[in-house]
């Protein structure tokens, strides 16, 4: 039973992702979007002489959540959009194998968004990464990560069953995220300083909130996709 | 009978109302350092209870609507977020009006205000959420909401904390630290307010309800 779950997780998975590398305009667009966003975010703050370097986790988290934003709506709106979300529905027959495959789908994306964008902003905001721990700041990324496309993947399962969407997803997704948000930059500027036992606490909220957000939406899922 | 206990209700509270502002002003003393100014604290304490209960009452509400689907429990957990939201506004506007004479600053990042604010912005996502006709889709979702949205308050509480807090602390485990008479004005406001909210809540569904009947009435005669 549980071997099966997970594959058909997995297939589906699998299908999401080749299907956003297949349909590498979105990736491209989306990276563009970031790229453009990183730059001007340094271009901005270098222009009033702020010590760029200091701001970076900030401007980084904050380019990642806007992002992410759009990222993280497209995990349904392809499905929405052909009309193929029943038929995934009887496909996979829990709706619980949906909402992880989706929520994986995303998160890879996400990570593979950040791999681009992060080092184009550390080159542009000329930070140094003298005292940088590297697997720390790794993993910062990654658990502020999960736990946006854990959230995203739940609101964009209700948004794109609603009309206007696109500016509702958003609105429902950031207020949610203020803990993430605290957590991921303190954990990225300990990190980026070498000061990792500092903020360590910091990634245990940052464990607890993706925990907290993938289990309650997991529970709720299935009255996202109802009837 | 429901209609005499709700005449009877606001009957209490155009007396009480007034008399409440006579404690505020006349009885509780007026605090030695910070002046008349700190008059705010009575309505901003209560506007902030009142904002957390109605927030409670919108999870629970949330729960049993995704558990039994009627019509009446939305309409609690809507008309409750909306009375919250008022609250949650009057906290918001009446608690710079004391900070900037007291802290010299409107806003700080403080863990109360911070999860105020929060808390404010959810509620407004909520109401976006089931603004603009109702369908069960929209129900549903804003059900989902409101129990996502309320255990994410303490996360935020916690981490804004954890980031440091100037804010008075007006409970602690040594009891309420205020002078005796303030702290009948105080309980005063939040009787009064607690007075309010169950007041408003029924009447604000009625109208809900009474929107929702001339929209569907509406559906029915126009084509």
């Amino acid at each position: 039973m549980i071997p099966r779950f997970w594959n058909k997780v997995f297939l589906i998975y699998r299908k999401d992702l080749k299907d956003e590398i297949q349909t590498f305009g979105q990736l491209i667009g989306t990276l563009v979007f970031g790229v453009m966003l990183v730059f001007i975010f340094s271009y901005a703050l270098q222009l009033v002489n702020l010590e760029v370097s200091r701001v970076f986790p900030a401007a980084l988290w904050v380019s990642v959540y806007f992002s992410a934003s759009l990222i993280l709506q497209r995990a349904f709106s392809k499905e929405a959009e052909e009309g193929t979300l029943d038929a995934l529905l009887l496909a996979s027959g829990d709706r619980g194998i949906l909402f992880l495959a989706k929520f994986f789908c995303s998160l890879s994306i996400l990570l593979i968004f950040e791999i681009v964008v992060v080092p184009l902003m550390w080159a542009f905001m000329g930070v140094s990464g003298q005292n940088l721990q590297l697997g720390y700041f790794a993993m910062s990324l990654f658990l502020g990560s999960w736990g946006l496309a854990a959230i995203g993947t739940l609101l964009n399962g209700m948004t794109v069953q609603l009309p206007g969407s696109r500016l509702l997803f958003p609105l429902l997704l950031f207020p949610l995220l203020i803990p993430l948000l605290m957590g991921a930059i303190l954990t990225s500027q300990g990190a980026l300083l070498g000061e990792v036992q500092s903020v360590m606490g910091w990634f245990y909220l940052l464990l607890m909130f993706d925990l907290t957000f993938t289990v309650v939406p997991l529970l709720l899922f299935d009255y996202v996709l109802e009837g | 009978m429901r209609q005499r206990i709700w005449q009877l209700l606001s009957a209490i509270l155009i007396v009480l109302l007034p008399v409440n502002l006579y404690i505020i002003f006349f009885y509780a003393p007026v605090e030695r350092t910070m002046g008349i100014v700190q008059k705010v604290f009575y309505y901003h304490v209560a506007s902030a209870w009142i904002g957390l209960l109605a927030f409670c009452v919108v999870f629970a509400a949330s729960i049993a609507y995704l558990w039994k689907r009627s019509e009446g429990v939305n309409l609690l957990a809507l008309a409750s977020a909306e009375i919250g939201t008022v609250f949650i506004s009057g906290t918001l506007l009446t608690g710079p009006l004391w900070a900037y004479p007291i802290w010299n600053t409107w806003w700080t990042w403080d863990p109360r205000l911070t999860t105020t604010l929060v808390l404010w912005f959810m509620y407004v996502a909520y109401m976006v959420l089931q603004s603009g006709g109702e369908t069960e889709a929209k129900k549903r979702f804003a059900a989902i909401y409101g129990i996502v949205a309320f255990v994410n308050v303490p996360l935020v509480f916690f981490s804004a904390r954890w980031w440091r807090s100037i804010h008075p602390i007006l409970v602690s485990s040594e009891g309420v630290a205020l002078d005796a008479r303030m702290k009948v004005a105080l309980f005063a406001s939040l009787g009064v307010f607690s007075l309010l909210y169950i007041y408003l809540l029924p009447l604000r569904m009625k109208s809900l309800e009474l929107k929702a009947r001339v929209r569907q009435l509406k559906s029915e005669v126009l084509p």
